[in-house]
């Protein structure tokens, strides 16, 4: 069931087959993703494990201090 | 002068359908969009205009009326397009398929009431008990029947597409599936999977609770069988955005989908991954083993499978379109895309946005990770960039294609839409990145008044003053792309008919199902293996949470927030769970 796919493109100006295409310009921003992904979960580390004391456990009641209700 | 081939030329009848749901889903979003402006300048403290314990009144229609009503309206209206479009056939009964609608309407109409009720005096209801439900925050009634009409309503529509497929598989026995309604049926199959929890939830615990005829409820349990349909539920909104990414963006960029196969893959993989994966929305409910956690958290990482092949396939189809257009380079392509074009800028902006929204979600659902920033603004701020733009601002950009097909009318005002998609992008640039920082110090979501005597938040970078201002501009530039696009559907709607509407069509592929195995077509096959992986997941923690709190919970009554809670009590129940 192909009749409602687009058969007409008016910008057009070259037609690239399947076989010509490669998606070189894809693999780069692709890959840039996974760089900046990489960054932040380096850049993770610094925020969870050395901005702040082990959550959870024991935080409770420095919270509940703070705001006045214990 | 050629014939005109739109949408309400070739379905006039299913236009007409399609047309009332999106309209439904454009009112929900005026009224669930305003009130978030609200919530910003309350919480920021720039401006308070109502009672602070009116601030959860809004926060409930906010989250429902956005969350539940916008989008789903408007994907009903979408899947309806798919199926009828790909399939070359009409719905099989307009009767039928107005009884769903109408199901769906009675029953916003319930919940809407029954929210209103929590800051208007002369509607003896109230239901301030957020998008969540959570027990034992008690609704009336009225709000738990309401949410059944509107769920058994979208089941309706399913059966409603599942039968125009089997007519006319009846008729084309040996072709495959078409790709549009490929994506509506396994969306479908998913959300009746997942939406059993929900309903087992209202039907078994919560609505007999909020009668009377029980008297208690067991919390957890009904937050498990919330979060059991809570998880699916945003790929119940997703499945349409990404519809439009595979179908819709190639053809807008001048290409074609690079892969029909790939796309089939992505499709059947959120079939098997999007309900067993719950748990991650509870990593600090005490009371479900951390083992069962760990499942769902796995279970959450494979789901980065099928949305990073989106990533690829999606914009490898955009490059071939950018390419055919006359683009050049490694990069340099980019420039060829149709940037003025609002339909394709839009998604591609949403798209953009889910890139960002992918590394927050990570964070999330790493159990370690997710304790820092759990019940903080971080997670509003990641679901801002999901619910929030890629699948909100995907339909305002679908819209100003899908609205001039089901009406024959002209955009009013294309320069002024692509104005609006900008704008949003912006306004959620400013309002979700402060939203996130404010949550790795700490900053409590949920709360009217995030301002505590004797206690200062501490960012590690700006301030909290600069974070607010962030979030209530970010707010604001929201509020007027939401009214410019309201502005922009309205003028479109009471314009004349055009002849210059474009032809109907979708994306056609580079590679197409003739290349995709047939077994992916199997849709039984792929429902049962999803069926194991919930029986898997989810089996040991229900009973679990069943042995040790029973299944209507120990003696747990309801609190109505409206009706005011005495703050001694709150306080003394503080002190007892304190070491």
């Amino acid at each position: 069931m192909a009749s409602a796919t687009e058969k007409q493109e008016t910008d057009r100006v070259r037609e690239i087959g399947h076989d010509e295409y490669d998606p070189v310009g894809t693999a780069i921003l692709i890959g840039i993703y996974f760089l900046i992904l990489v960054l932040l979960w380096l850049f993770m580390y610094f925020v969870e494990f050395l901005g702040n004391g082990p959550t959870v456990v024991g935080a409770l009641q420095p919270v509940l201090l703070g705001v006045g209700l214990a | 002068m050629a014939m005109r081939n739109a949408y309400v030329d070739q379905f006039p009848s299913e236009a007409r359908l399609i047309s009332a749901a999106f309209w439904s889903s454009f009112l929900a979003l005026a009224i669930g969009g305003s009130l978030g402006l609200v919530q910003a300048l309350h919480r920021t403290d720039y401006l308070r205009f109502i009672d602070s314990v009116d601030y959860y009144t809004v926060l409930t229609a906010h989250g429902v009326l956005l969350a539940i009503t916008f989008t789903i309206f408007f994907l009903v209206g979408i899947f309806t397009w798919a199926v009828t479009t790909s399939l070359d056939r009409g719905l099989e009964d307009l009767r039928f398929s107005w009884a769903w609608y109408a199901m769906m309407v009675v029953g916003t109409v319930l919940v809407g009431v029954s929210i209103l009720g929590g800051v208007v005096d002369s509607i003896d209801m109230q239901a301030d008990v957020l998008f969540t439900f959570y027990a034992p925050l008690q609704a009336h009634p009225a709000f738990y029947v309401g949410l059944v009409l509107f769920v058994v309503g979208t089941w309706l529509a399913g059966a409603d597409w599942f039968r125009t497929w089997w007519a006319w598989r009846g008729e084309n026995p040996d072709e495959r599936i078409p790709l549009p309604t490929f994506m509506t049926l396994t969306t479908t199959l998913f959300w009746y999977l997942c939406t059993l929890g929900v309903a087992l939830s209202i039907l078994v615990l919560l609505l007999p609770w909020s009668m009377g005829i029980v008297d208690s409820v067991n919390p957890l349990l009904s937050r498990t069988l919330f979060w059991y349909f809570g998880h699916a539920v945003v790929y119940f909104w997703l499945m349409p955005a990404y519809m439009m990414w595979y179908i819709m963006l190639p053809k807008l960029s001048g290409g074609k989908l690079f892969s029909d196969p790939l796309a089939r893959v992505v499709f059947v993989l959120f079939l098997l991954l999007s309900t067993p994966t719950g748990i991650h929305h509870q990593y600090l409910d005490p009371g479900i083993a951390e083992g069962y956690k760990f499942i769902a958290m796995t279970n959450t990482m494979f789901l980065l499978l099928p949305s990073l092949l989106t990533a690829f396939t999606v914009v490898a189809s955009m490059e071939h379109g950018a390419r055919q257009r006359g683009g050049t380079g490694y990069l340099g392509w980019l420039k060829a895309l149709p940037w003025r074009d609002p339909v394709f800028t839009g998604m591609a902006l949403a798209g953009l946005m889910f890139a960002a929204a992918g590394f927050s979600g990570m964070i999330n659902a790493g159990m370690n990770i997710n304790y820092l920033v759990h019940n903080t603004w971080w997670i509003v701020g990641h679901f801002h960039l999901t619910v929030g733009t890629a699948v909100a601002l995907t339909f305002m950009a679908a819209a100003y294609w899908f609205v001039p097909q089901v009406t024959g009318k002209q955009l009013w005002n294309r320069s002024l839409a692509l104005g609006q998609v900008l704008l949003w992008f912006v306004g959620m640039t400013f309002m979700s990145n402060a939203m996130h920082r404010s949550g790795l110090f700490g900053m409590p979501r949920r709360t009217a008044e995030p301002q505590y005597q004797g206690f200062n938040f501490e960012p590690a970078a700006g301030t909290v003053g600069e974070i607010n201002a962030q979030v209530a501009l970010g707010a604001a530039l929201l509020t007027i792309a939401l009214a410019l696009f309201l502005l922009n559907m309205v003028m479109t709607t009471i314009g004349g008919e055009s002849d210059a509407i474009p032809d109907n069509t979708y994306a056609g592929t580079l590679s197409g199902p003739e290349d995709a195995p047939v077994v992916l077509d199997n849709l039984k096959l792929w429902t049962a293996i999803a069926t194991v992986l919930v029986v898997f997941a989810y089996t040991l923690p229900l009973a679990s949470i069943i042995d040790a709190g029973g299944l209507f919970g120990p003696g747990i009554e309801g609190f109505q927030l409206t009706i005011g809670i005495d703050p001694a009590i709150v306080l003394e129940s503080v002190r007892e769970v304190m070491p």
